[in-house]
């Protein structure tokens, strides 16, 4: 709207635009609060009793079959599984037209005055049972032996949209460290050989945060393109000289991301020097598009991580990738510029985001070094079986075998500069 | 350690710059070779430079790339071989953000 010249002598009078709101029309606007945002809601409705019964007999006697990847009935072996989110919330479609920033219910803020212990009345006896949630999913009512489950969506992170089922074995598992170890004996630490137990790896879900998003990125800097190479002699030197035509160039690319994966635990999303983290992290990505509606029964016979960081705090870390996406695009227009390009200024514009939480199966072999208190992990995708690890090293052999190396290589050139003379 | 592979590995590349075609930095090959192999062997064992590779492994769909260049100077005669700061391969370094 064009607003009218002021006249500076003039005391300054708010714009008129309409008469004063009631007071019930402020007490409303106030109650009102903030936009909503749009969500997803992924509860499963048919497991909100607690009790995830066999489809078949009614047992709660159920827990995963990572060799096929399904649920498998306990008292009559009965096998099946819980609906693909990708078909069931639409997950795999209309990202172009996101706007905003799209919740599923699972991924939704954790709020600090939600407690981890969750109780519930049991629906085979009606005995109240307790499960804290830090630890496990699941627990069985000690009275009537039925097996009562987290289903519900309490906002601690502890309940996600969905969970990709285990697919590796744990013997698999073991083959695998076992050979990604075997492969790094010669200079490993003597310690870590003498304690490498891999029947000792544990089968953990970590909470994941998987986002779609469009997005529009514009990087502008520098290039050089060479224009001429020469050589001049300068006393017994031959110097090589260049002639180059310098551009100031703008790239811009817009894009479509499906499934990019983040860790939702802080833990877990801090790589740094004096931890392991970016070893987990390394085993990225997933099949996530296999991912099922959330059963907690999946979850029994392994250990769990709660996630703990909610989509507002991943938002800088969702640009700071995208931006890199979208640089890593570009480069494939760059091939002119011969000499390189700097990149100087960047700009992101995150058009819509979808965020789902999903639990991943990770296959995780730990061990601390007594010396300097450092965690290695050996971790395994159990969908994948991409296996990356941190093995501690023995200091004292690298620098034997460095010596020893420099030593050939000290040697040869003397030799070389002897028959030069 | 690491730190001084890394600077023995830097120091080889500037030498046959910084030399004249006397054959006598050849002596550098021990030090240099030996830190190499530290820095090799550690980064094997430790795998302290892998992550996920997001860039390449997410599935992305991006149209066409948009832009332009415009030449703005003309170097006539340096002795470096290529840009400073080239920054086009390392997609995670940020640059300064325009809002």
């Amino acid at each position: 709207m064009a607003q009218l010249p002021h006249d500076p002598d003039e005391p300054r009078r708010p714009a008129f635009d309409g008469p004063p709101p009631t007071l019930e029309e402020e007490l409303a606007a106030a109650q009102a609060g903030a936009e909503p945002t749009p969500s997803i809601e992924t509860v499963n409705e048919e497991l909100r009793d607690g009790l995830n019964r066999c489809p078949k007999c009614g047992s709660t006697d159920i827990q995963l079959r990572a060799s096929t990847g399904q649920l498998v009935c306990l008292f009559c072996r009965h096998e099946w599984q819980e609906e693909r989110v990708e078909e069931e919330f639409g997950l795999g479609h209309g990202i172009e037209e996101l706007e905003g920033t799209v919740i599923a219910s699972g991924a939704a803020d954790i709020r600090a005055d939600v407690a981890d212990v969750v109780t519930f009345k049991c629906g085979g006896c009606g005995a109240e049972v307790s499960v804290d949630t830090t630890h496990a999913m699941n627990a069985r009512c000690h009275w009537c032996r039925h097996t009562l489950n987290v289903n519900e969506q309490i906002p601690n992170g502890a309940v996600p949209d969905a969970v990709l089922p285990f697919k590796l074995t744990k013997e698999e598992a073991i083959t695998r460290i076992r050979d990604f170890a075997g492969r790094r004996r010669l200079f490993a630490l003597g310690r870590f050989k003498r304690e490498f137990v891999p029947e000792n790896v544990f089968g953990v879900y970590l909470p994941y945060l998987v986002i779609d998003a469009h997005a529009e990125s514009q990087y502008w800097g520098q290039g050089e393109v060479q224009t001429r190479r020469w050589t001049e002699k300068q006393g017994d030197n031959n110097v090589t000289y260049y002639a180059a035509d310098v551009y100031q160039l703008e790239r811009r690319v817009a894009y479509v991301v499906d499934d990019l994966t983040m860790e939702g635990s802080s833990e877990r999303a801090t790589i740094a020097k004096d931890n392991t983290n970016n070893i987990i992290n390394t085993i990225l990505p997933f099949d996530t598009k296999n991912a099922v509606q959330w059963n907690s029964s999946y979850l029994v016979g392994f250990n769990s991580e709660k996630r703990d960081l909610n989509v507002e705090a991943l938002k800088p870390k969702l640009e700071d990738q995208l931006l890199s996406i979208g640089r890593s695009q570009v480069q494939g227009s760059l091939q002119k510029f011969n000499r390189g390009v700097r990149w100087e200024q960047e700009k992101i514009d995150v058009g819509g985001s979808r965020w789902v939480a999903m639990y991943l199966p990770v296959w995780l072999y730990s061990y601390r070094q007594r010396s300097n208190g450092l965690l290695h992990y050996i971790a395994v995708n159990a969908r994948t079986g991409e296996t990356m690890g941190s093995i501690p090293v023995s200091h004292p052999k690298l620098l034997l075998a460095s010596l020893t190396v420099g030593t050939v290589l000290e040697g040869v050139a003397a030799a070389l500069l002897v028959a030069s003379a | 350690m690491i730190d001084l592979a890394m600077t023995l590995m830097q120091a080889s590349a500037v030498l046959p710059l910084a030399s004249d075609d006397s054959p006598i930095w050849l002596l550098l090959a021990g030090p240099v070779g030996g830190g190499a192999t530290y820095w090799l062997i550690y980064r094997y064992y430790r795998n302290t430079d892998k992550s996920h590779h997001f860039e390449r492994d997410t599935l992305i769909s991006a149209q066409p790339v948009q832009g332009g260049e415009q030449k703005v100077h003309h170097i006539s005669r340096t002795r470096d071989s290529d840009i400073d700061g080239d920054n086009s391969g390392q997609h995670r370094e940020r640059v300064r953000r325009v809002r």
